[in-house]
C-alpha cells in the first residue's frame, strides 16, 4: 500500500489529464447527484459520491454503438478499433468493479464480445472505497462493499491523504509516471484502511431478513406463486429504468441505420430492457413475454437464478440504483426478497442455500458481427407469402450447417433477422431459405431479385444430432412453416437413407394453396421407402384438396410406428407445440424421443442479446432444436 | 423513378412542415430521394399525382374528412406528422369544453358560420401507415421515417416511455428536481429532448401502447401533485387517447 497527499494526487490526475494519448473521465456532480464523465479539470473530481446516475459500464458497452457499417457496393465492414484511447476512469466503487467483473464473465461466455473486450482491456481503473452511501444501497449485503482486485489501483480516503492500493502492473505504472511524492504506507495508515472498510461494511441501511444464499432457491419456489408476481408489480410502468441503470445488465437491441443516400449506413447496437413491452415480441405480432408481471419476474429471475446457474454468481451487487430510479418504488430488491422470503415461510417449506454449480466457462473465439455478403441466386416464389431464396456465399465459402441450424439475414439498410436453413448440408455449393413475408427484413429480402446482395452470418445455434439419430425412425411432423427448418433434416435423411429406420413425414397447414415445396411433397408421397400424410385446416370451395382435413394432429392417430425406436421431430408455430406433444405421449412416444425446434426473437444469435432466452435457456446458443425432455420443465418453454 | 410525395396540413401550426422546410442541407439529399409535388408551405405547384402523403394538423370539422379521404385515395401511402395529426394533439383539449362554448370564444358572433367537433387524430377518420410523433415532431425522426418508407421498412418508432431515453442521456430525473413528468407513459423516440434541457416531458408524443396510467398518476400525486392537476397533466396531450382508451 502507498500513500499519497490529496494535493498531490490532484497533480496526479492533472497531469493524466494534460497527456492527450489518455482519455480520463471521474466522477463529477451533476444537478444534486453525481456522473461519470470527461474530467477537464481535477478539481472536478467528487470522489466522495455516493452513487452515480449510470454505472461505468457505459464505456465499455456504450448505449449506442456501431458495431458494423455498409455501403451497397462493397458489402459490410466490423467498426475499426485502432483509434481507441486507453481510458482512465477515476472513482469507481467497490460495487461496480464487482459488476465490471460480472460483465467480463458475460461477455467472454462461449463467444467473446470483441466491442466490450477493446475497450474494456484498453482502460485502467481507479477505485475508490464509499465514503457516502446512498440510503437505497445495500453492497455491504452482497459482500460487495469492498474489494481486494478488479482495479489498477483503489484509494481510500484518509482525511489530507490517500492510500492507494495497487491492483495491477498497469496501476503502479500509471502512478510511476504521473505521480509524485508516492510513499509506502505506515502501519498507521494501513490500520487506517481497514477501520474504514470496517465501517463502510456497516453503513447500509438497507437490511435483508434471511440469509441471501438462498436467493436463488427462494425464487425458485416462487415463480408460480400465485398472485406474488402480479402484486409486486402492479405499479410497474415498463419504464425500463431499473434494467437500464443496472450495472450487470447487457440486453441489447441492433438496428440499422442508413443514410441518406440509402446506400450506405451503420449497424447500431443500444441498450435494450427485458422489462419493456416489446422486448420478446416477434415479426409476426407473437409477445412471448406480454405482461408486466412475467417482465417482472424474469429480471429477477436473471439476476438472481439463471445467471447464478450458468456463472456461479447473483448478479446484482447492491449498488441500489433500480431502487432509487423507479418511481412507484416497486423495484427495490432488498424489498422484494425480504417479501418473497416471508411468502416462502408462508408457504411452509424449508429451503437450503443451493450447491454452488459447476462453472465451465469456455470462450472459442471473438462474436464476428459483420456479415459475410451472400447472393440470391435463384428466387422460387412458392406460396402467397413464401419464397424459397437459394443463396451463395461470395467468398466462396460453404455454410457447413448441421440441419436445424439458422442464419442471420441482413437486407441493406433494413436489418437483421433469424432465418432457418432449409436445405440440408447434402446440397452442396449453395443452400436455400424458405422465408414468409412478415417482418421488415423478410419483406426486404421478397423486394430483392437474383444477383442482388444480402448479408448472412452464421449458422448459429444448436441442431438436429443427425449421429445419434442414424439407426433410428424417425416421424417428422410440421405444421405450416415448420417444414421449413425441418426440411433440412429431412432431406438430409432422404440423402443418407440406408442409415435412418422407417420414416414418416405428417405435414399440415391451413389451406391447399398455403402448401410448400408442393412437388417435393408429391415426390416424397411416391416413394415406398417413406411413408407420407398431409392434412390441411380447411378447404375453401375454390381450392381442391383430395386428402384429410383438420388440424396437424389428426394425422398422428393414422401412422403405425414403434414408440421405443421412434424419435418424433416437430417443427411448427408455437401454438402447435402442446397439442402435438400430448398426442404423440397418447400413442406412447418417451420425452425423450421428441425434438422440437423453437422461434423466439434473435438479434444477436450468440447468447448475449437476451432477446431469445425462456427462463435460463437461450434459443438461438443452446437450441433452437432441443429435446422435449429438457424442456419441459421450462415453463416459458412451450 | 422516385416517388412523389405531397404535403397537407389541416388543424394546426404548421410547425411540422416548417421543420422540414428547416432541413437545411439535408433537405437536398431528401430531394435527391423524391419529388416533392405538393408543399403549400415553400411552393405554388399543386399536384394529385402522388405516392406519399404527408399530413399535418388534427381534423376538427366534418368537412375536413371530405379532404382527408381524397388524399388517402389519391396515396399509397399517409403518414401523420406532428402530434395533431397523429394523436390529436393539444387541439383535443377543446373535447374537454361544451363545443358551442369554443366556438363563441373564438367567433365571437360568427359563431354560427363556423362549424367544429372533436378534435381528433387523422387515423379516426382515414388508415394511416406510419406516424411522426412530436409537437414539433424532429428532423432527425421525420428523415428515420422517410428513410424506411422508401426502403420498404416498418420506421422504428418505440414503444416504451421517455424513461428510456432519459436514463441513456443520464438524466437527473425530472420527479428528483421537484418537477412532474409524464415521460413514464409516454412513447419514446424523441432522445428525450425536453427533460435533456432541465425541464420536463409533456407528452406530446402520446401514450405507448400499453401505458400504466393509474401507476403513473399515483406517482404524480405521491410527488405532490393534486388529483386535478394529475387528470389535467394527462388532458394536455393525451385527450383523444384518454377518451379512445
Amino acid at each position: 500500500m502507498r500513500v499519497i497527499s490529496k494535493e498531490d494526487f490532484g497533480k496526479f490526475v492533472s497531469s493524466l489529464i494534460q497527456d492527450d494519448s489518455l482519455n480520463v473521465v471521474g466522477v463529477k456532480s451533476k444537478g444534486n447527484k453525481f456522473a461519470f464523465g470527461q474530467l477537464n479539470d481535477a478539481s472536478d473530481l467528487r470522489l466522495d459520491y455516493d452513487v452515480t446516475l449510470l454505472p461505468p459500464k457505459k464505456y465499455f458497452f456504450p448505449q449506442r454503438e456501431t458495431l458494423v457499417t455498409y455501403d451497397v457496393a462493397n458489402g459490410f465492414f466490423a467498426k475499426d478499433p485502432a483509434h481507441l484511447k486507453p481510458t482512465v476512469i477515476i472513482g469507481v466503487h467497490p460495487y461496480d468493479i464487482v459488476a465490471l467483473l460480472h460483465m467480463d464473465e458475460i461477455f467472454r461466455e462461449t463467444k467473446s464480445d470483441p466491442y466490450y473486450f477493446e475497450k474494456r482491456k484498453s482502460s485502467i481503473i481507479i477505485g475508490v472505497n464509499i465514503q457516502n452511501m446512498s440510503k437505497w444501497c445495500f453492497a455491504p449485503q452482497m459482500g460487495c462493499a469492498t474489494i481486494e482486485y478488479g482495479y489498477d489501483l483503489m484509494l481510500t480516503d484518509l482525511g489530507n491523504r490517500y492510500a492507494v492500493n495497487i491492483g495491477s502492473q498497469k496501476g503502479q505504472a500509471l502512478l510511476d509516471k504521473y505521480a509524485k511524492n508516492v510513499t509506502d504506507a505506515l502501519a498507521r495508515d494501513i490500520q487506517l484502511v481497514g477501520q474504514k472498510k470496517q465501517e463502510i461494511v456497516n453503513m447500509s441501511q438497507q437490511k435483508f431478513n434471511f440469509p441471501i444464499e438462498l436467493i436463488p432457491e427462494m425464487l425458485n419456489k416462487t415463480y408460480e406463486q400465485s398472485g406474488f408476481w402480479e402484486k409486486h408489480s402492479e405499479k410497474c410502468l415498463a419504464c425500463g429504468s431499473c434494467v437500464l441503470v443496472c450495472p450487470t445488465c447487457y440486453c441489447f437491441d441492433v438496428k440499422d441505420s442508413p443514410d441518406l443516400s440509402l446506400k450506405e449506413g451503420e449497424r447500431i447496437r443500444t441498450w435494450d430492457g427485458c422489462l419493456l413491452e416489446d422486448f420478446a415480441k416477434i415479426a409476426s405480432g407473437e409477445n412471448f413475454r406480454p405482461t408486466r408481471p412475467t417482465r417482472y419476474r424474469h429480471r429477477y429471475f436473471k439476476k438472481g437464478k439463471y445467471l447464478f446457474d450458468r456463472f456461479g454468481f447473483v448478479s446484482c451487487v447492491g449498488c441500489g440504483r433500480c431502487s432509487s430510479n423507479c418511481l412507484p418504488d416497486i423495484a427495490n430488491p432488498v424489498n422484494l426478497f425480504n417479501d418473497m422470503n416471508q411468502e416462502v415461510l408462508n408457504m411452509g417449506v424449508e429451503i437450503d442455500a443451493p450447491a454452488q454449480p459447476e462453472v465451465n466457462l469456455k470462450t472459442e473465439g471473438d462474436i464476428n458481427y459483420t456479415p459475410k455478403l451472400a447472393t440470391i441466386v435463384k428466387k422460387t416464389p412458392m406460396t402467397i407469402k413464401e419464397t424459397l431464396f437459394e443463396i451463395k456465399l461470395d467468398d466462396g465459402s460453404i455454410l457447413n450447417q448441421v440441419p436445424g441450424q439458422f442464419v442471420q439475414v441482413s437486407v441493406f439498410g433494413v436489418g437483421e433477422a433469424p432465418i432457418s436453413v432449409s436445405s440440408s448440408p447434402t446440397q452442396k455449393g449453395t443452400f436455400q431459405l424458405c422465408v414468409r413475408k412478415i417482418g421488415s427484413v423478410t419483406t426486404g429480402l421478397h423486394a430483392l431479385n437474383v444477383g442482388d446482395k444480402i448479408g448472412i452470418r452464421g449458422p448459429f445455434g444448436h441442431g438436429f444430432d443427425t449421429e445419434f439419430l442414424k439407426g433410428k425412425d424417425l416421424l417428422f411432423v410440421a405444421a405450416g412453416l415448420g417444414i421449413a427448418p425441418l426440411r433440412s433434416l429431412l432431406n438430409y435423411v432422404l440423402d443418407n437413407r440406408a442409415d435412418y429406420g422407417q420414416v414418416i413425414v405428417l405435414y399440415g397447414c391451413k389451406e391447399p394453396r398455403e402448401l410448400l415445396f408442393g412437388d417435393e411433397m408429391v415426390a416424397l408421397e411416391k416413394r415406398d421407402d417413406v411413408e407420407y400424410k398431409s392434412t390441411v385446416d380447411w378447404c375453401p370451395e375454390n381450392e381442391v384438396w383430395g386428402g384429410n382435413i383438420g388440424v396437424i394432429t389428426t394425422l398422428i392417430p393414422q401412422v403405425n410406428f414403434d414408440p421405443e425406436n421412434t424419435y418424433a421431430v416437430v417443427v411448427g408455430p408455437p401454438i402447435v407445440y402442446k397439442f402435438v406433444v400430448s398426442d404423440l405421449k397418447k400413442r406412447n412416444v418417451p420425452d425423450d424421443h421428441i425434438i422440437l425446434s423453437l422461434e423466439r426473437r434473435m438479434k444477436c444469435g450468440v447468447g448475449k442479446c437476451g432477446h431469445c432466452q425462456i427462463n435460463q435457456i437461450y434459443v438461438c446458443k443452446d437450441g433452437p432444436v432441443f429435446n422435449y425432455a429438457k424442456i419441459k420443465g421450462v415453463p416459458e418453454a412451450l | 423513378m422516385k416517388p412523389k410525395v405531397a404535403f397537407f396540413d389541416f388543424a394546426g401550426c404548421e410547425g411540422d412542415e416548417l421543420q422540414i422546410a428547416n432541413l437545411e442541407e439535408e433537405l437536398l439529399d431528401l430531394l435527391g430521394q423524391v419529388d416533392v409535388v405538393n408543399f403549400r408551405e415553400v411552393m405554388k405547384e399543386r399536384s394529385d399525382n402522388y405516392d406519399i402523403a404527408f399530413v399535418e394538423g388534427s381534423c376538427t370539422r366534418l368537412h375536413d374528412e371530405e379532404r382527408l379521404k381524397e388524399i388517402r385515395k389519391n396515396a399509397k401511402y399517409v403518414v401523420a406528422i406532428g402530434s395533431c395529426a397523429a394523436i390529436g394533439g393539444i387541439n383535443s383539449l377543446k373535447n374537454y369544453q361544451d363545443l358551442d362554448d369554443v366556438r363563441r370564444t373564438v367567433y365571437g358572433d360568427k359563431a354560427k358560420l363556423f362549424d367544429t367537433y372533436a378534435a381528433r387524430p387523422i387515423d379516426a377518420v382515414i388508415p394511416v401507415d406510419a406516424y411522426v410523433y412530436g409537437c414539433p415532431m424532429t428532423r432527425e425522426e421525420f428523415l428515420q421515417v422517410v428513410k424506411s418508407l422508401l426502403l420498404g421498412k416498418k420506421p422504428d418508432i418505440p414503444n416504451y416511455p421517455v424513461c428510456v431515453e432519459c436514463k441513456k442521456n443520464e438524466n437527473v430525473c425530472a420527479f428528483e428536481r421537484g418537477q412532474f413528468c409524464v415521460g413514464p407513459v409516454t412513447r419514446a423516440g424523441c432522445n428525450s429532448c425536453c427533460v435533456n434541457e432541465g425541464t420536463i416531458c409533456w407528452g406530446c408524443r402520446g401514450m405507448v401502447d400499453n401505458p400504466n396510467e393509474n401507476s403513473e398518476k399515483e406517482v404524480l400525486i405521491k410527488y405532490g401533485l393534486t388529483v386535478d392537476d394529475a387528470i389535467n397533466k394527462f388532458k394536455l396531450y393525451f385527450g383523444w387517447q384518454e377518451r379512445k382508451r
